[in-house]
């Protein structure tokens, strides 16, 4: 795989630019039809494409403007869901969340010709983006399985054929998101387990998302889950983290999260430079992917640029350092 | 005998336009169209009809719902002085959450926390309605304390500011007292500092009061028995979802009255009345019908309106069914 020390990349969503929100909107009104959201979405996601290239990313994603939710997308493709009535998570917001009413089957595949419309416009390499088993599981209704985990099971094996479609599509990079992970720590084993099914025999390397983290209370454990590459928000918890994998050591490539997506308040490239070298001080550099802290979507779409672009530059800072100080080789 | 109850919370919207009036009214809040003023009166109205809502399912002693609270520590504890709200953290293991308040200095609440909203919801209802608290330890345990810098000064604290209150709710006619104090099953090495906190409580309680300890979000394994020694009279929890608390209460007899969550307040899936009537039947092997009364795990906000609307009617229609088979017999 082609790409230098420290690639950078993005964890998955990027804001809708407001023609495309206006339009959603328009089509949930039935004033236009699925084609000419169909049309702004590939504009969309040709922007962002061509906005990455230009600024310098190494592994691109298609920013997701086709997603509404990273669960109901898959749930409302998926066989075997309806979508629930208005549930709150805080304050004035409430969602519609998925329910299981049947066997979960995957009719078409779901991230495919997206994923194929993105790849086609770079040759940089596009990763392929899922939503983890156990997350959509944890995060929908259920009215069919007997239990959380034959749900979370049979979730994995749809997840897998989706994957492997990836794959057969080109997808040098498969990212399999499970946010929820780190939520009850007792259920981390069958989070692993699912993970097991979804990558099992897969090439392209694999790597999941982690975020709301108590991490803490799953590490060393989620260690186990058998991806190549966790991509973990390291910037929100002021990198505290870095303190618990001192103590016991992170096996595997790290997503380093050094933007917070939650903030508008701009890091400054020096603060990303600082990150990244703090965490050059318990990685190897070819361990580490440089990235935002979670999909950018909330953020302006100004203020996702802005972050991204500091990334890159702040990352290519670092990189010259290392070349200079001889730690790794040449490739810039 | 055999009481059908509500814990804690209930949606505030649905999905028909009418059942929406709160959240289009905040919205309007937001884009200054309304009032603070307003907003009251609504949260009034929507109060009104999530009480008749329980009353029609066949509810008979019921919450106000606790529209006005945003979750279950910063609408309390945003009342009390000494505290400032922060960040949102998630809510044990729920998709919801709250804004976690930071004590920075003496705690104080020298008004009432829930005595309007008690005396509101009392004048509306047709059936009697429980006081609703968070409790102490859940309180102390899901904030900060920068002030007091001990756990336990800082929960005996909220202990006695929620005594007081117990006090005032009574003086007004609350009889019955539900406190919610889950993160007990979070914290269970801290069952001494618990009770310490709960003898505190306790001892701002007025005689003849019911006062519930609900505790979900967890199990009752290595908390049941010892927890019956605690000063309440009546011991909730959730029997849908936790399964190992059946065998935790079938382990040694039950000496409080029991309020059993045996509806899964967290899930769609309807119960059956096969599986209702079971529980009901093994519960009664527990405690006598006097002594016990069912409802959902937890409140009922976690599921769209609709289905709580359903959980309730089907949990009610059960038991009415049920206490006449056991009258003819
Ligand atoms: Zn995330």
């Amino acid at each position: 795989m082609n790409v230098p020390i420290l690639p950078t990349t993005s964890v998955g969503s990027f804001p809708k630019p407001d023609y495309l929100k206006k339009a959603r909107l328009q089509l949930s009104r039935g004033e236009i039809k699925e084609k000419k959201l169909r049309e702004l979405e590939e504009r969309a996601t040709k922007d962002w494409i061509h906005f990455q290239e230009e600024i310098g990313i190494d592994i691109l994603v298609d920013g997701e403007m086709y997603r509404g939710d990273m669960v109901t997308y898959f749930a409302e493709t998926l066989k075997g869901f309806e979508i629930s009535g208005l549930v709150r998570s805080y304050g004035n917001r409430y969602y519609r969340k998925p329910v299981v009413v049947d066997e979960v089957k995957r009719a078409k595949p779901m991230t495919i010709e997206w994923f194929q419309f993105a790849q086609r416009l770079t040759k940089k390499p596009v990763k392929g983006m899922l939503t983890g088993p156990y997350t959509i599981m944890d995060w929908s209704f259920n009215e069919y399985y007997g239990s959380r985990r034959d749900l979370t099971l049979a979730l994995a094996g749809v997840i897998h054929e989706e994957a492997v479609d990836l794959e057969k599509a080109g997808a040098q990079y498969i990212q399999i998101d499970e946010p929820a992970v780190s939520v009850r720590p007792e259920e981390l084993p069958l989070a692993v387990e699912a993970m097991g099914v979804v990558t099992k025999g897969l090439k392209a390397k694999t790597l999941t998302h982690i975020c709301y983290g108590d991490f803490e209370k799953i590490y060393p454990g989620m260690l186990d889950i058998p991806v190549d590459q966790i991509d973990l928000e390291l910037s929100n918890s002021s990198f505290n983290l870095l303190e618990l994998f001192k103590k016991h050591p992170f096996t595997k490539e790290i997503g380093l999260g050094v933007v917070d997506v939650h903030s508008h308040v701009l890091e400054t490239k020096a603060q990303v430079v600082d990150r990244i070298e703090k965490a050059l001080e318990v990685f190897r550099p070819e361990q580490i992917y440089v990235d935002p802290d979670c999909g950018l979507k909330t953020r302006e779409v100004q203020e996702a640029k802005d972050k991204l672009r500091v990334i890159v530059e702040a990352t290519k800072e670092v990189r010259k350092g290392l070349v200079s100080a001889g730690s790794v080789g040449g490739k810039l | 005998m055999l009481t059908v109850s509500t814990v804690s919370h209930y949606p505030k919207i649905g999905d028909s336009l009418e059942e929406q009036l709160l959240r289009r009214t905040y919205a309007q809040f937001d884009r200054k169209e309304v009032d603070l003023a307003h907003v009251e009166r609504t949260k009034d109205e929507v109060t009104r009809q999530v009480i008749q809502e329980q009353i029609d399912a066949g509810v008979e002693l019921i919450t106000d719902g606790q529209i006005r609270w945003n979750d279950a520590i910063t609408y309390i504890a945003g009342k009390m002085k000494g505290f400032e709200l922060t960040g949102l953290l998630r809510y044990f293991d729920t998709n919801t959450f709250y804004r976690q308040p930071i004590c920075k200095a003496e705690l104080t609440s020298p008004e009432s926390l829930l005595v309007k909203d008690f005396q509101f919801a009392n004048a509306i209802s047709s059936v009697p309605v429980k006081a609703v608290l968070t409790g102490p330890f859940t309180i102390a345990r899901l904030s900060q304390d920068k002030h007091y810098k001990d756990f336990e000064v800082f929960a005996l604290k909220l202990a006695a500011i929620l005594g007081e209150e117990v006090k005032r709710l009574a003086q007004v006619g609350a009889t019955v007292f539900h406190f919610d104090d889950p993160a007990l099953l979070w914290f269970k090495k801290e069952k001494a500092v618990f009770k310490k906190i709960w003898t505190k409580l306790a001892s701002y309680f007025p005689e003849n009061i019911e006062t519930i300890l609900f505790l979900n979000f967890g199990d009752l394994k290595g908390i049941y028995p010892e927890i019956q020694d605690l000063p309440f009279t009546t011991l909730g929890l959730d029997l849908a979802t936790e399964t190992e608390n059946w065998e935790v209460l079938e382990s040694t007899p039950c000496t409080k009255k029991l309020l059993a969550g045996i509806v899964d307040a967290r899930n769609t899936k309807m119960e059956t009345e096969e599986e209702l009537q079971g529980k009901l039947e093994k519960l009664l092997a527990i405690v006598s019908p006097e002594n016990l009364s069912v409802s959902p795990s937890h409140g009922l906000e976690f599921l769209p309106r609709a289905s709580a609307k359903k959980k309730l009617a089907n949990l009610a229609k059960v038991v009415r069914e049920f206490r006449e088979a056991k009258v003819k017999t």
